[in-house]
């Protein structure tokens, strides 16, 4: 009995630290999901990110491009390092409640609150720098990181509470969960000279 | 803080220090001012605004330094709706000064640091610092901020941590110390002010925030003075009284 219950404490504590952590978080994907096929003028698959989406260089967001979802409300779209974080992966940037008639993200999105009309409504997350901002790849110098520019078409709009920070990446995937309609990805890489 | 935002304090600020200049323009600029055709009117201001305006001297840093160091600190702590920011409470000179003093160990960090941070402007803004918008001169602080800025000692995050550390504490530090200036960073806190005693009075009023604030220093009071801030540990500039006296003091 007393093993017992610790076994269900040890799982309850370990289940509290993966959901926090989002060790083991993914967003639920539906079965009938659409893939997206992510573009970008300035981001190439496989390719080193620009130094104007790095602090090597401007720093300035990328601008993207996904294909029409007939049943997407709204996208959200994560910039995430697998080869870092603690736990990983480390989030450089997170936006949703993008319109779900948008098919772009422009380049360069502000560094204040601010959103292009034409994303209106749409939110920038807090990112692993605790900034809702894009801020991009500057890993260690010595090894190439990989950098995923993740798109998820949804079925929902995230429901905001201006009276809380914007969403952490753990909280926007729970708040995603059976609701990702469509997904996508650009895989691009960075690494920083000596 | 949208842009907007930034781009109206920064108006409000310029013409803030305009009406300033006009009030103190000497006479033969004033003439000549006058005999001016309006389509001359923007250069005789810039005219103006150098002779009037004459730099302040700053103790430790140099002129290149401690200007950089302003608008950092400004960017920082802005001036805006809220109220007055670095700027207005003398942070640079704050800092300059107990870089002379209780923050002697950190000049070096300084120079390194301000050198480096002008030098990643550039490289990765194509601008100096000081040359660079607003917005920008944000970015630069937030690469700094989160380690991402390159050329530095160590990590640009200890730098910027140190200086936001220092920004935070001439800002809202005693006024003795040189930051604080007429009390603004108190006021921006609505910081009730030192006090020896609290009335049942005083902390009713406190509570209803009707409680005027006390606009005195630590210092101000026979019980604190410089003897009872070294027994604490402070390390004190030698002419920190007479540098304060009547110029922070005002209730």
């Amino acid at each position: 009995m007393k093993l017992k219950s610790i076994a269900a404490l040890t799982f309850a504590w370990s289940s509290l630290f993966l959901a926090e952590t989002g060790i083991a978080q993914q967003a639920q994907i539906q079965t009938n999901t659409q893939t997206l096929i992510i573009t970008s003028p300035t981001l190439k698959a496989g390719e080193p990110v620009p130094t104007i989406h790095t602090p090597d260089g401007r720093n300035e967001s990328p601008a993207l491009r996904w294909n029409s979802v007939a049943e997407a409300k709204s996208f959200a779209v994560l910039c995430e390092d697998p080869d870092v974080g603690n736990p990983p992966p480390f989030v450089h940037w997170i936006v949703y409640n993008i319109p779900g008639t948008a098919t772009a993200l422009p380049a360069a999105l502000p560094i204040d609150n601010s959103m292009p009309s034409e994303l209106q409504g749409a939110v920038q997350g807090l990112s692993g720098f605790r900034r809702a901002i894009y801020r991009g790849p500057a890993p260690p110098p010595g090894k190439v990181h990989q950098y995923h520019f993740i798109v998820y078409a949804l079925d929902t709009t995230i429901t905001i509470d201006s009276a809380q920070p914007p969403l952490t990446r753990a909280q926007l995937l729970e708040a995603m969960q059976g609701h990702v309609v469509g997904k996508g990805e650009l895989i691009a890489t960075y690494e920083r000279r000596k | 803080m949208s842009e907007s935002n930034q781009i109206t304090r920064r108006h409000l600020l310029q013409g803030a220090t305009l009406a300033g200049v006009a009030v103190v323009a000497p006479v033969a600029t004033r003439i000549n001012a006058a005999e001016t055709e309006a389509k001359h009117a923007k250069p005789a201001k810039t005219e103006v605004t150098q002779r009037s305006v004459p730099r302040e001297a700053f103790e430790v840093l140099t002129a290149t330094e401690s200007d950089l160091l302003a608008a950092i600190v400004e960017r920082l702590i802005p001036s805006d709706a809220n109220g007055p920011g670095a700027k207005e409470a003398r942070v640079a000179h704050y800092i300059d000064r107990a870089l002379g003093s209780a923050l002697s160990a950190s000049r070096n960090v300084y120079a390194s640091g301000l050198a480096a941070l002008d030098r990643y402007a550039v490289a990765s803004r194509g601008k100096p610092f000081l040359q660079l918008s607003p917005t920008d001169q944000d970015s630069v602080l937030i690469d700094c901020e989160t380690g991402g800025a390159t050329g530095f000692v160590g990590s640009s995050a200890q730098f910027f941590g140190l200086l936001l550390s220092h920004t935070k504490q001439g800002m809202f530090g005693d006024p003795y110390y040189g930051g604080n200036a007429n009390f603004v960073g108190w006021d921006l806190l609505n910081y009730p002010g030192v006090r020896t005693s609290i009335s049942d009075a005083d902390q009713k009023a406190l509570e209803a925030k009707t409680l005027k604030p006390i606009r005195r220093s630590a210092y101000d009071y026979n019980g604190f003075n410089k003897a009872t801030a070294s027994a604490d540990g402070h390390d004190d500039h030698p002419d920190d009284i007479q540098r304060t006296a009547g110029a922070h003091h005002g209730d």
